[in-house]
C-alpha cells in the first residue's frame, strides 16, 4: 500500500511534551544503534529514538505521531532477521525494551500477563517455580522479546507439536496508530466474534504496538527423550520423518542438519555430534512416561530400519542440552566456516524436502556458492545458510541464489517464511506467493486498522517505492534540503 | 420477499454468484447454526454452500487437506479415516453435518479444544470472496507459515459478515490408537477441585468437562499400550469409572450443548478458575463446562440472556447467543469490545456497502 500522509517534521518537543526528554534520543551516533535488526544488510538511521517506560507513555508517543503524520517503527530486542524493524529515515523507532514487567504469573488458569520487553525465556523462568512454561521457543530465546515474538508470530523448534505464538497468545493490548488504546482478544481461547487477535498477530507490527500480551503456559512435561541419529544421506534421515510421522507420532521437535552445519556446530560447541556424515537427525518426545516409552522404541526402530549410522540417546538432562546446544549454535556458528553468510527461512510441505534439497545443492553448484542446512524437518521449514564472502565480491550473487531458494519454496507449493517474517527482506518476493488481489485484501486489512499508513510502513506488503529500486543510504528529504525541516 | 436462491458449486460460482447480485446477502450451510448470532436481516439473496463440496487436496504424508467450505466435516472425516488422521475437532453439532465453513465461519469448538483450539488454530490457509467479488487467499498448504496477514483468523467467527469463505486448508493430526473415558459423578465446585488437580498433574487430558448430569468427564487419548496405565493413574487421582464405550458419555455431553429447543443457549468463557462461580450464578437449566478452557454452554430462560451477558462480561468473559426458541427475543451479543471500531473499520474496508450478513453482529457492527 502507499502512504497516504506525507511525512511532517519530526519535532523533538512533540515527543518531549510527552517523555522524559532524557528517554528522547536525537543524537545520530545513539540513533544509528537502532538503524538496523538481525538483517544488518539493510540500515536507515531513525530522526528519533523514542524510550518510553510504560504502556502510556507507548500510546502518548503514537499520539503525537499521528498528530504529525509521522511515520514509526516498534522495536523489541532487534534480533528479528527479516528487517521488520527496519526504521523509517523520516520516522521514529519506539523501542519497547524498557517494558520489561511481569505483571502476572497465574499458575492455576496457566497464563501470564507480560510486558512486550519481556524475553521468550524470562516467561518460562517465571513460570518455571510453577511447573510451567511458555512453549513457542525461537532459536534466540534467550534475547528475543516477546513483543517482537507477537509481531512475527514466532515458531521454534518444538512449535510442530504446539504451535506458534498464534496458539499461545490469549490477548494483547493495543497502541492502534490513532494512539488509542485497545484489548484484542479475551481469556479464553473461545472468543466473540471476528478474531482481531489473530490477524494481529504476525502482523509484523504493521497494525499497532502492543504494549500487554497474556500468554498460555504449559505444564512442563512429565518426560522428555532426545535422540540424535547419523545418516548416510539427507534422503534417508527424510523417510526417517516420513516413517515417523506415518506411525501417528508426533514429535515435540525433530530436527535435521547437514554435512557442513554439523562441521560449522562441532566447531563451534563441541556437542558431540558426528564429523563428515551426511545427515544428522534430533528427534525428540514428550508427554507422559508411558506414551513417551512406548513411542521412542518405535522411533529407534524406524531409525534402524533406515540405515542409522550412530544412534545417541540423551542420557541426562546435560546431554541433551549438548544436543540443543550443537542443533541451535549451528547459525552462529557458520561464522567460523565461511565470512559471511544469508539465512533463509522457506518452507515446503514436508514430502518434498529431498527434492528442494538436491535442487538447493544444485542452485549451489551452478552459483558456485556453499550452502548449509539446518531445518525443522517435521515441519518443513528450511534454513538454508547461503556462505559467501563479501570481501571477494560474492555478495550479490549470494543474496540472488538465497532469494531464488525462498521462491523456490513457493513454487513446491510452501512458504517464502515459516517463522522469520517477511519484514523488508522479502516483501519484494510477496507476489511470487500472492496475487495482486490478495496482496490488496491485506491492505485493507491493513488500512481499517491503520488508514494513514503510519505504522512501520514498507514492511510485509510490497510498494513500488520499495520494489522498484535497490535500499540504498539515507538521502535527505526533499524539504529538509530545501531547509523547510530539519532533522532534529 | 423471497430471497434468491444461490448455489454455487466451486470458487469461480462462488464469484459470480456475488457479483450477480447487489442487495444484501447471506451465506448459509446445512442449517446447523442458522439461528445462531443475531437475527439476519432481509437479504435479497441466500448463498447456499451446501454444493461447494468436495476436498481440493489432500496429501497424506504431509497431513493437510484442502476443502471446499461446504462439505460437511462429518464427510471430510470419513475420508481421511482410512488415512488414520482426522481435524481434531469435536464441536456436538458435527454429527449433525454441520460444514466446514459454517463451523469455521462460528466460531465452534468441541472439548477437543482442551487440547488442539478450536478450528481458528487448525487452518492455515483460506479462500474468501468479499462483496466486490474480489477473491482473496490467506496462508497455504503448509502448517508453518507467517508470510502475509492471517486472514483466516480474521474470518473466523465472521458469521459471514466479511467474506464468503470459499475454501479452507486443515492441520491434520494422527488418529490416536485408543482413547478412554473416565466418569466422576460429583457437584461442580468438587469437580472444579479435581479438574485442577489433573490439569496440574502429567495426565494430559484429551478432553476434561463437566455436565449439569452432575458428572466429570476425562478422555484420556494415546497408544494401545500406554493407555491402560494412564487411565489406572488417573483413577487412582480422581476415581471415577471408565465409561462403557456403548454408554458413550460424550453424547450425552453433546445433546446439552445443542439444547432442546425449549431454551435459549448461550456460550460463554471465562478465566477457568472463575467459571464454577459464574456458572453458580447464572440461572442455568442445562450446563457443560470445560473446566480447562473456561468455555461453558449455557441453556437458559430467553429473559435471562441479557443478565447473562453482563455477568459474564463483569466476570472478563466473552459470550454470544446460540440457538433459542423460535419466537424469543434476545440479545445475541453482549457489550461491545473494547476493539469494536477496529472491527466496524474492517468491516467497512472488506464490505463497505454492508452486503453480508445483515444483523449478524447487530449493535456491534
Amino acid at each position: 500500500m502507499t502512504s497516504t500522509t506525507t511525512p511532517g517534521p519530526v519535532v523533538r518537543t512533540a515527543f518531549e511534551q510527552v517523555l522524559d526528554p532524557a528517554d528522547v534520543i536525537s543524537d545520530p551516533v545513539q540513533c544509528r544503534a537502532y538503524e538496523c535488526d538481525g538483517l544488518t544488510g539493510y540500515r536507515v538511521t531513525p530522526a528519533l529514538v523514542l524510550l518510553p517506560r510504560d504502556a502510556g507513555q507507548v500510546a502518548a508517543a503514537v499520539r503525537v505521531c499521528a498528530d504529525l503524520g509521522v511515520p514509526f517503527v516498534a522495536r523489541g530486542a532487534g534480533t528479528g532477521l527479516s528487517g521488520g524493524a527496519l526504521p523509517v529515515a523520516d520516522g521514529v523507532v519506539i523501542s519497547l525494551a524498557r517494558l520489561k514487567r511481569v505483571l502476572e504469573v497465574d499458575p492455576v488458569d496457566r497464563r501470564a500477563v507480560v510486558e512486550p520487553g519481556v524475553t521468550n525465556l524470562e516467561i518460562t523462568a517465571a513460570a518455571a517455580p510453577y511447573g510451567l512454561y511458555y512453549a513457542p521457543d525461537p532459536s534466540s530465546q534467550q534475547v528475543c522479546t516477546i513483543g517482537g515474538n507477537v509481531a512475527e508470530n514466532s515458531g521454534g523448534a518444538h512449535c510442530l507439536k504446539y504451535g506458534f505464538t498464534t496458539n499461545h497468545v490469549l490477548s494483547c493490548e493495543v497502541v492502534l496508530a490513532d494512539g488509542s488504546v485497545v484489548t484484542l482478544g479475551a481469556d479464553t481461547g473461545e472468543q466473540a466474534g471476528p478474531d482481531l487477535r489473530g490477524v494481529f498477530l504476525g502482523s509484523e507490527g504493521t497494525l499497532g504496538i502492543t504494549t500487554k500480551i497474556t500468554v498460555r503456559l504449559l505444564r512442563t512435561p512429565e518426560t522428555v527423550r532426545t535422540l540424535l541419529a547419523d545418516f548416510p544421506s539427507v534422503a534417508a534421515a527424510g523417510d526417517v520423518v516420513s516413517d515417523v510421522v506415518a506411525a501417528g507420532i508426533v514429535p515435540a521437535a525433530v530436527e535435521m542438519m547437514d554435512t557442513l552445519a554439523i562441521e560449522a556446530a562441532e566447531e563451534a560447541v563441541h556437542a558431540g555430534y558426528t564429523l563428515g556424515v551426511a545427515a544428522a537427525l534430533v528427534v525428540e518426545l514428550d508427554g507422559p512416561a508411558e506414551e513417551c516409552d512406548v513411542q521412542f522404541e518405535q522411533v529407534k526402530a524406524i531409525c534402524d530400519k533406515h540405515g542409522c549410522t550412530r544412534l545417541h540417546i540423551a542420557a541426562s538432562p546435560e546431554e541433551r542440552a549438548a544436543i540443543w546446544r550443537g542443533r541451535k549454535a549451528a547459525f552462529a556458528a557458520v561464522g567460523r566456516i565461511s565470512p559471511d553468510y544469508f539465512v533463509q527461512d522457506g518452507v515446503v510441505p514436508r514430502t518434498r524436502l529431498a527434492e528442494v534439497l538436491d535442487r538447493i545443492a544444485a542452485m549451489g553448484d551452478a552459483a558456485g556458492l556453499r550452502v548449509a542446512n539446518v531445518f525443522h524437518a517435521g515441519d518443513g521449514n528450511l534454513h538454508p545458510l547461503v556462505l559467501y564472502s563479501a570481501a571477494a565480491g560474492e555478495t550479490e550473487r549470494a543474496e540472488k541464489l538465497s532469494g531464488e531458494i525462498a521462491e523456490l519454496c513457493v513454487e513446491l507449493g510452501g512458504s517464502l517464511s515459516g517463522e522469520h517474517g517477511i519484514g523488508t527482506d522479502k516483501a519484494c518476493s510477496m507476489p511470487k506467493m500472492f496475487s495482486e488481489d490478495d496482496l490488496a485484501v491485506m491492505a485493507r486489512v491493513r488500512a481499517g486498522f491503520d488508514p494513514k499508513g503510519l505504522c512501520n510502513p514498507g514492511k510485509v506488503l510490497p510498494t513500488p517505492r520499495l520494489c522498484g529500486e535497490r535500499p540504498g543510504k539515507y538521502r535527505p528529504h526533499p524539504l529538509e534540503e530545501s531547509g523547510v525541516i530539519e532533522r532534529l | 420477499m423471497t430471497a434468491t436462491a444461490l448455489r454455487p458449486t466451486d470458487l469461480r460460482s462462488v464469484q459470480d454468484a456475488v457479483l450477480d447480485t447487489t442487495g444484501p446477502l447471506a451465506v448459509a450451510g446445512t442449517g446447523t447454526a442458522a439461528g445462531w448470532g443475531g437475527t439476519l436481516g432481509p437479504v435479497d439473496a441466500e448463498l447456499d454452500t451446501t454444493g461447494l463440496t468436495g476436498v481440493i487436496t489432500h496429501n497424506p504424508g504431509d497431513m493437510t487437506v484442502a476443502v471446499r467450505a461446504g462439505t460437511p466435516l462429518r464427510e471430510l472425516a470419513a475420508e481421511l479415516a482410512p488415512h488414520g488422521q482426522y481435524v481434531a475437532f469435536d464441536a456436538a453439532r458435527v454429527a449433525d453435518g454441520a460444514t466446514v465453513g459454517g463451523l469455521f465461519a462460528t466460531a465452534d469448538a468441541g472439548p477437543a479444544a482442551l487440547v488442539h483450539g478450536s478450528l481458528r488454530d487448525l487452518v492455515i490457509g483460506v479462500t474468501v470472496v468479499l462483496a466486490d467479488g474480489t477473491v482473496a487467499r490467506s496462508g497455504g498448504h503448509v502448517i508453518k507459515n507467517v508470510a502475509g496477514y492471517d486472514l483466516a483468523k480474521l474470518l473466523h467467527g465472521s458469521y459471514g459478515t466479511l467474506g464468503v469463505v470459499a475454501e479452507v486448508v486443515l492441520r491434520l493430526h494422527p488418529v490416536p490408537k485408543a482413547s478412554a473415558t473416565l466418569v466422576v459423578d460429583r457437584p461442580l465446585a468438587e469437580a472444579a477441585e479435581l479438574a485442577g488437580l489433573v490439569l496440574g498433574g502429567p495426565y494430559e487430558p484429551a478432553a476434561l468437562e463437566w455436565t449439569s448430569a452432575g458428572r466429570l468427564l476425562l478422555r484420556v487419548a494415546g497408544t494401545e499400550r500406554a493407555l491402560p496405565a494412564r487411565v489406572e493413574r488417573l483413577r487412582e487421582l480422581v476415581g471415577g469409572t471408565e465409561a462403557d464405550p456403548w454408554a458413550d458419555p460424550w453424547a450425552e455431553h453433546a445433546a446439552l450443548v445443542r439444547g432442546d429447543g425449549t431454551q435459549a443457549v448461550l456460550r460463554i468463557g471465562v478465566r477457568p478458575s472463575r467459571l464454577p462461580g459464574v456458572l453458580a450464578e447464572l440461572p442455568a437449566v442445562a450446563v457443560t463446562a470445560g473446566l480447562g478452557t473456561g468455555v461453558a454452554t449455557v441453556a437458559l430462560d430467553p429473559a435471562a440472556v441479557a443478565g447473562a451477558h453482563a455477568l459474564v462480561h463483569a466476570a472478563g468473559g466473552t459470550s454470544a447467543l446460540r440457538s433459542r426458541p423460535a419466537a424469543a427475543v434476545a440479545p445475541a451479543w453482549g457489550p461491545a469490545p473494547p476493539a469494536v471500531g477496529v472491527l466496524r473499520a474492517v468491516k467497512a474496508e472488506l464490505d463497505p456497502k454492508g452486503r453480508f450478513g445483515p444483523g449478524r453482529f447487530d449493535p456491534w457492527m
